[in-house]
Parts: C-alpha cells; sequence; structure tokens
C-alpha cells in the first residue's frame, strides 16, 4: 500500500499533463490553418491531421468547433499582449509615435489573416463577438497612453473624437489596405501612419494646443460643423 | 395590339420581373450577410425559383446584377452633391454624403466582402469602389492636396480613405455608440487637421 500510493497522483498528473500539451497543440494547428485557409474556419479533420491526432481526441477536449475557435482566440490575444508591451511610453512625442506604430504595425501583419477569420466568423457568437470588443478596447486603451501628453490638452469630447480617429486610421484593415490593395512596403505603411498621426495629434502642452487649434484652418468654424442630413 | 407592342410589353415585364429579383437579393442582404438562397429570393420577390434562373445563370451572376445596382445607385447620390464652396462646406459635404452612403450601404458592403470568395468581377467591384472614394477625396480636397509633394498628398489620401471606410462608420455607430451628426463630426475634425492649410485664391 505505501508502495502504490505515492504513485498514483504523478500517474494522473502526467496523464493531465499530455491531455493539456495534446489541447495547446491543437490550438496551435488551429491557429496555424486559420492563418493559412483565412477567412475559412478549418474542418475538425483538417486540425486533427495538422496537429497529428484522432478527430475524436480534438472533440474529447472541445465540444466543439466554436470552443476550440474561443480558444485559439484566447492564446492568440494573450500572445498579442505579450509580444507587444508598450515601449517609450515616457520618451517624447516622436519616439513615442515611432513606438505606436511599430508596435502596431508588426501586430497587424502577424494577426491579419486571423483578425479577418475571426470577423468573418464571429456569426451571432457572443463569445466572439466578446473577443473582438476586448481587442478593440486593449488597441484604445494604448492609444490612451501612448498618446496621453497630446490627449491630455483636449476636451472630453474632442480627446473621444481623436481617439476614434487614432483607431480607423490605425485598424487592422487599414494596414491590411495599405498593403494589399495599395501595394505599400511594410516600412512605407508605417511612415504612412507615423506622419498621419504627427497630423493628427495636437501638440504637447495646453498652450501649444491652443496654439495648434487656432492655426487649423477650419478650427474656428468646427465647433458644431454637422447636423443630421434630416435636420 | 400589333407584335412589336406584344414584345415591348412582355421585355417590360421581364425587366420588372428582373428587378424585383434584384430588389428582393439585396433586401435579404440587409436582413442578413449571407448569401441567400434562390427559394429565398424567389419567394421574397414573390416569384417561382424558375423565374430567377430565366433571368441569371446562376446565382453569382444575380450576386453581380446587384452589387452593380448598388454601385450605380451610391454613386448617382454622390455625383448629385458635390463638394463645392469653402474649406468647411467641402468637407461637410463630403462627410456627410459619404456618411449616408455608408449607412445605406453598410450591409451590402459587408456581404460583399464576406462573399467574394475567389469571383474576379466581385473584387473588382471593390476595388472600383475603393476608386469611387479616393477620387471623390481628391475632388473634395483638391485645392489643399495641390499644396502637397507626392508622397505627403498620397499619404493624406490613403489617411482619409481609411478614416472613411465603411466599417470606420459601422464601428463609430455601432461600437462608440455615436450618433449620425456626432460621428460625422469626428470624421470633420480628423480630416481637418489632416489637410494642410487651404491655399489663397490668387
Amino acid at each position: 500500500m505505501s508502495d502504490q500510493v505515492p504513485t498514483r497522483p504523478a500517474k494522473i498528473d502526467g496523464r493531465r499533463l499530455r491531455s493539456e500539451r495534446t489541447k495547446q497543440l491543437i490550438i496551435e494547428a488551429y491557429l496555424e490553418l486559420a492563418h493559412e485557409l483565412s477567412p475559412r474556419v478549418p474542418t475538425a479533420a483538417e486540425i486533427a491531421g495538422r496537429a497529428g491526432y484522432s478527430v475524436r481526441s480534438v472533440f474529447e477536449r472541445f465540444p466543439d468547433i466554436r470552443a476550440l475557435q474561443v480558444a485559439a482566440v484566447d492564446y492568440a490575444l494573450a500572445q498579442v499582449a505579450a509580444l507587444a508591451p508598450p515601449r517609450g511610453v515616457e520618451g517624447d512625442r516622436r519616439s513615442r509615435i515611432e513606438s505606436q506604430t511599430l508596435t502596431r504595425a508588426q501586430t497587424c501583419e502577424r494577426w491579419l489573416p486571423l483578425w479577418r477569420s475571426l470577423i468573418v466568423n464571429q456569426g451571432d457568437s457572443i463569445e466572439l463577438k466578446d473577443r473582438v470588443k476586448k481587442s478593440r478596447d486593449w488597441t484604445m486603451q494604448r492609444l490612451e497612453l501612448m498618446y496621453q501628453p497630446e490627449l491630455a490638452t483636449l476636451s472630453a469630447l474632442e480627446r473621444r473624437q481623436m481617439l476614434v480617429a487614432l483607431e480607423a486610421i490605425t485598424d487592422v484593415e487599414s494596414w491590411a489596405r495599405m498593403r494589399e490593395f495599395f501595394g505599400l512596403s511594410f516600412d512605407e505603411a508605417r511612415l504612412a501612419w507615423t506622419q498621419v498621426i504627427d497630423r493628427l495629434l495636437p501638440r504637447g502642452s495646453i498652450h501649444a494646443a491652443s496654439e495648434d487649434a487656432a492655426a487649423g484652418e477650419g478650427a474656428a468654424s468646427l465647433k458644431h460643423p454637422c447636423r443630421s442630413p434630416t435636420e | 395590339m400589333s407584335k412589336p407592342d406584344r414584345i415591348d410589353g412582355r421585355r417590360r415585364r421581364s425587366a420588372r420581373t428582373r428587378q424585383l429579383v434584384v430588389d428582393a437579393y439585396l433586401a435579404l442582404l440587409r436582413e442578413n450577410p449571407r448569401v441567400p438562397t434562390a427559394a429565398a429570393i424567389a419567394d421574397r420577390a414573390g416569384y417561382s425559383v424558375r423565374s430567377i434562373f430565366e433571368r441569371f445563370p446562376d446565382l453569382h451572376a444575380l450576386r453581380i446584377a446587384a452589387t452593380d445596382e448598388a454601385m450605380a445607385k451610391a454613386a448617382a447620390y454622390v455625383a448629385a452633391h458635390p463638394p463645392l464652396g469653402d474649406r468647411i462646406e467641402r468637407m461637410r459635404i463630403h462627410v456627410v454624403t459619404r456618411a449616408t452612403v455608408c449607412q445605406e450601404w453598410l450591409p451590402l458592403w459587408r456581404a460583399l466582402n464576406l462573399n467574394q470568395g475567389d469571383s474576379a468581377e466581385l473584387k473588382a467591384r471593390i476595388g472600383l469602389a475603393r476608386q469611387l472614394i479616393i477620387r471623390r477625396i481628391e475632388e473634395a480636397y483638391g485645392p489643399e492636396l495641390s499644396t502637397l509633394d507626392e508622397l505627403p498628398r498620397r499619404q493624406t489620401v490613403l489617411a482619409i480613405e481609411t478614416l472613411v471606410d465603411f466599417e470606420s462608420w459601422a464601428r463609430m455607430r455601432e461600437l462608440f455608440g455615436l450618433e449620425f451628426a456626432e460621428a460625422c463630426n469626428v470624421w470633420i475634425h480628423a480630416i481637418d487637421r489632416l489637410l494642410p492649410p487651404t491655399p489663397a485664391i490668387s
């Protein structure tokens, strides 16, 4: 008895570890295939084949493909966060813009196929929609962090407008269009973001921001430029 | 009734049926971006499935016809609102027109992107739509863009094109919960910042 008791938990742990490892390999196989086949969702047979397991093994670990999709998106989001920590937050305006656009460009370049697959296949899934929202919130928080000195010079409304515009301009599909539709190289596309963000952001102090606004061609009459077309 | 009159009447009815089938297809896409089935389109249009395939060889041909119809309508709407006037007025006309097109055609645009697959015809239409958006930006902000060198000019046009994209509009409305006018103001303020000063008229 005393000989057998200690070995049992070790055996269970070993099984658990192998099961976790299998789960991880299935997720990685899914991500590889989702990247290659984007926006099509890979089939269970394709995933099993790539991971080197049976289809049954896949469904022993995930009740359905949607559950695997959610687990894979969570894993990818964790990777994005780990690989793209904020750099140079304390730097000057130029270096912060350089840093933010580089990080964002690398993220977009790497994750574009998976992002497209997620957007196209989210359907009515509350879990996937929630991940899309989390990812967008994360991007907004990063923009707020990186451009805090400039944003601090704006009113609450202006700050919100600025963040929405920055988010639109640095969206994943914005990157994709520059690269795929307009044929820009990585560096050219990144330079475009850098210069555009530099033009969008107010100068770094309250004094400079008011000068900046006054210098803006339409600034004086832009208080309420647009009403609904029905008005 | 003479023979040409009878033929004309038949042609008109056939064209009307064709139009109703396209309308039904577009109405279904507004409800769900997935390609509707022939049965669903026929049901919505009030015709038989056979009627659809008498007018379109397959659903792909119907999809192309519907895309062309939507693009023609959007282009006609845009053309009816030329961006004339001072800087603010041009920004306002450009943005409100663009926002109205986004609001009206977002479901179709999403469906087009979702279902383009390997279709060269649909990809060409997406490309054409983007070219029209760019031409409109160049038209609206010609005076300001004319003061820039080639590279910053290109960057500015690209930035405005990205800013006024369908999905950018969708995010402002759906994710950030902005009203139509609020969302227009976001675009106008950003475009104002992106553009260089307007040159003085010589």
